[in-house]
């Protein structure tokens, strides 16, 4: 034990005592760590973003639906009143164990909109006013008129690019034609009370909202939904809140006839864009982190090359070569953790800050900043995530241990007698 | 080896397969130390043969490059022999590991260098008490120690000292203070006055026959100062790796 203290005694002295050098090497880690950590939590806030507005537009972090709908988006795969019942008393139970914004029943079909001079392929979403007001984001695009209410019975909310390209204003009539539950044509004339754009070509040409009552009637499937959506607080709550609708429903949802996929499932491109940026994320740190094991790599290698005389003495006093490598590994570790402390500490007042604020890109990017299918915020919000602070320190861990090994090892091998005539 | 003006000392017994050799301060049999390097070998040590009772003063003198420094580092097991074999304390060095070699420094052996090399990071009394604390002794016995030994050979008052702020014979004070300090049976000093003024050196000295008279503490030197060999119980000279000549002059070192 007391050569234990004396090893760490000299490895924090070495340490301090080059205070410039060590101070350099140490700003390198320091930069490094709050750069990492800061980034990480900005990747983190983009990332949930992302997620949250894609599946505010989509279908939720969690959406029960009927077993095929995911791949034929047919009215022939849909919830029946029954199962569309058994849903939302599974997700009224969720709301216990997993915190949650919202949750909308939607019945989706493709189809026509037409106006007098022109008509075009659409995609019709059947939604409850005042639960998809709380879901969706499109009631806050809205450019003119107004977003539909509860008791709106032939209303419709319309894409301001679809608007125009049928020649359609507020007040105008149109008529939306599907296929039916029945296997027939049905139309359903509805009047235009509101246009909104969100800047996403797909959304603004192509969908048009109508009280899910009227879709209902119109397709002739009473009671019934092609997605029952959830939306949670974090997208971190996914896999439980999977995992407790599984339950309810039943494995899989298939005992039920239901299927609760996860937006991970729903919306592979978002899931791909998060993982791309993911691996561009690790491939930068990576590149980082090597640049800084290499930096505190010259500075401890310098450093014992400097001292091979020193080294020499240690040995000839008594100290075995272990002990002389501990000194030295001991002076990489505590260089990597005094850094490690202070580039965290540095990096989590520099996210508090831009938590505070947020990290406005509207400058770069403008208003219209989409993904997927997604509009996405250009306001920021960093999220501190405590595993990431772990990730972090275990980089630090991991490169003061690659970075000293070497200078470790060249310490354990010095000739002490050459050592000892060095510089004479 | 030759004799000189004084009497020559017993030849060491260099029959390998003759009974055990008594236990010295130290004891070389034919001992070679090579140098690998171009165009062609250096031979620094060649078949040297030594004992060195305990409680000897000895001096190796020599001109540089004679083997003075190689032969410290042999006797030290700071380096191993190309041939031959050392004892120290009774132990034969080629045959222990590095750990062990450690230890038997630790315990066995005290060093004083030319450059003094002390630890710049520590103190004067932390330098001083290294090899104590090493060996785990209690503070405050470490500390006794050394106090006392510092205000026998002058040092008192230094104690707090890093070395940049002591002068060149203090620090090799220091340095004579941590290789005498856990009393190690042999202490071998590399030319220990070379950096030092006359009456610096001549202190220093002082102190070192002072610990080999009343502590019996085994001492040899690399030198070349004269002050050394006139002091030394024992002048060993080295030309080319051989010892030259192994004197004890008259009327020095009662154990000859």
């Amino acid at each position: 034990m007391a050569r234990l203290r004396i090893l760490a005694r000299l490895s924090l002295r070495n340490t301090l005592r080059q205070a410039r050098r060590s101070a350099l090497t140490a700003s390198a880690m320091v930069v490094g760590l709050a750069l990492l950590t800061m980034a990480r939590a900005i990747g983190d806030g983009a990332h949930e973003q992302w997620i949250s507005d894609g599946v505010r537009l989509g279908l939720g972090h969690v959406t029960v639906e009927a077993p095929g709908f995911a791949s034929t988006g047919s009215l022939d795969d849909r919830l029946d009143s029954a199962r569309v019942a058994a849903a939302e008393r599974a997700v009224a139970g969720l709301r216990a164990s997993v915190p949650m914004v919202a949750s909308a029943v939607d019945l989706t079909v493709s189809g026509l909109a037409s106006s007098p001079g022109s008509s075009l392929p659409v995609q019709v979403e059947g939604v409850d006013p005042g639960a998809e007001a709380a879901f969706s984001k499109l009631d806050d695009r809205r450019v003119e008129g107004r977003y539909l209410e509860p008791s709106d019975r032939l209303a419709a909310y319309v894409g301001a690019g679809l608007a125009d390209r049928l020649g359609l204003e507020l007040g105008s009539r149109l008529v939306l034609t599907a296929q039916g539950a029945s296997g027939g044509v049905a139309e359903q004339l509805v009047r235009v009370r509101g246009l909104f754009r969100t800047g996403i070509p797909d959304i603004d040409d192509g969908v048009v909202q109508i009280p899910i009552a009227t879709a209902r009637r119109w397709l002739g499937t009473p009671g019934a939904a092609t997605s029952v959506a959830v939306l949670l607080r974090s997208s971190q709550e996914t896999g439980r809140a999977l995992e407790v609708l599984r339950a309810r429903l039943g494995e899989g949802g298939g005992g039920a006839g239901v299927a609760v996929l996860s937006w991970r499932q729903v919306s592979p491109e978002l899931e791909s864009a998060v993982r791309i940026d993911d691996f561009g994320f690790y491939a930068f740190m990576v590149v980082l982190f090597a640049i800084v094991a290499l930096a505190v790599l010259n500075a401890v290698l310098m450093s014992v090359l400097n001292r091979r005389r020193e080294f020499g003495v240690l040995e000839a006093l008594g100290l075995t070569r272990g002990e002389t490598g501990a000194v030295v590994f001991g002076e990489g570790v505590l260089l990597a953790g005094l850094s490690g402390v202070l580039g965290v500490a540095l990096g989590l007042a520099t996210t508090w800050l831009l938590w505070r604020h947020g990290l406005d890109l509207s400058a770069l990017y403008g208003q219209g900043i989409s993904l997927s299918g997604a509009v996405i915020d250009p306001v920021i919000v960093p999220i501190f995530r405590p595993t990431r602070v772990v990730e972090a320190a275990g980089f630090v861990v991991v490169i003061g241990i690659l970075a000293s090994l070497y200078p470790t090892r060249v310490a354990t091998r010095i000739d002490v007698a050459e050592a000892l005539k060095f510089d004479r | 080896m030759r004799g000189s003006d004084t009497h020559e000392t017993d030849p060491t017994d260099n029959d390998r397969t003759g009974p055990e050799p008594p236990v010295a301060a130290v004891r070389t049999e034919d001992l070679w130390k090579i140098y690998e390097q171009e165009p062609a070998p250096v031979e620094a040590v060649r078949d040297l043969s030594l004992e060195v009772r305990a409680g000897d003063f000895v001096a190796m003198a020599g001109p540089s490059g004679s083997g003075k420094t190689t032969l410290l580092n042999l006797l030290g097991g700071l380096t191993a022999p190309t041939r031959g074999r050392v004892w120290v304390a009774g132990r034969d060095l080629t045959s222990l590991s590095g750990r062990e070699l450690a230890r038997l420094r630790l315990e066995h052996i005290g060093f004083v260098f030319q450059a003094y090399n002390l630890l710049p990071v520590l103190s004067a009394l932390e330098n001083a008490e290294f090899t104590l604390l090493l060996r785990g002794l209690p503070a405050a016995e470490r500390r006794e120690r050394v106090r006392a030994l510092f205000r026998e050979i002058g040092l008192d008052g230094l104690e707090d000292r890093r070395p940049g702020r002591l002068s060149g014979g203090q620090q090799q004070r220091v340095a004579v203070a941590r290789a005498v300090v856990g009393e190690p049976a042999l202490v071998l000093a590399d030319e220990p006055t070379a950096n030092l003024d006359s009456a610096t050196g001549d202190a220093l000295l002082g102190v070192m026959e002072r610990l080999n008279h009343e502590r019996g503490v085994t001492f040899i030197f690399s030198t070349h100062d004269p002050r050394v060999m006139e002091r030394a119980h024992r002048l060993v000279h080295l030309v080319d790796g051989r010892i030259e000549s192994d004197v004890r002059p008259s009327g020095r070192g009662s154990t000859a």
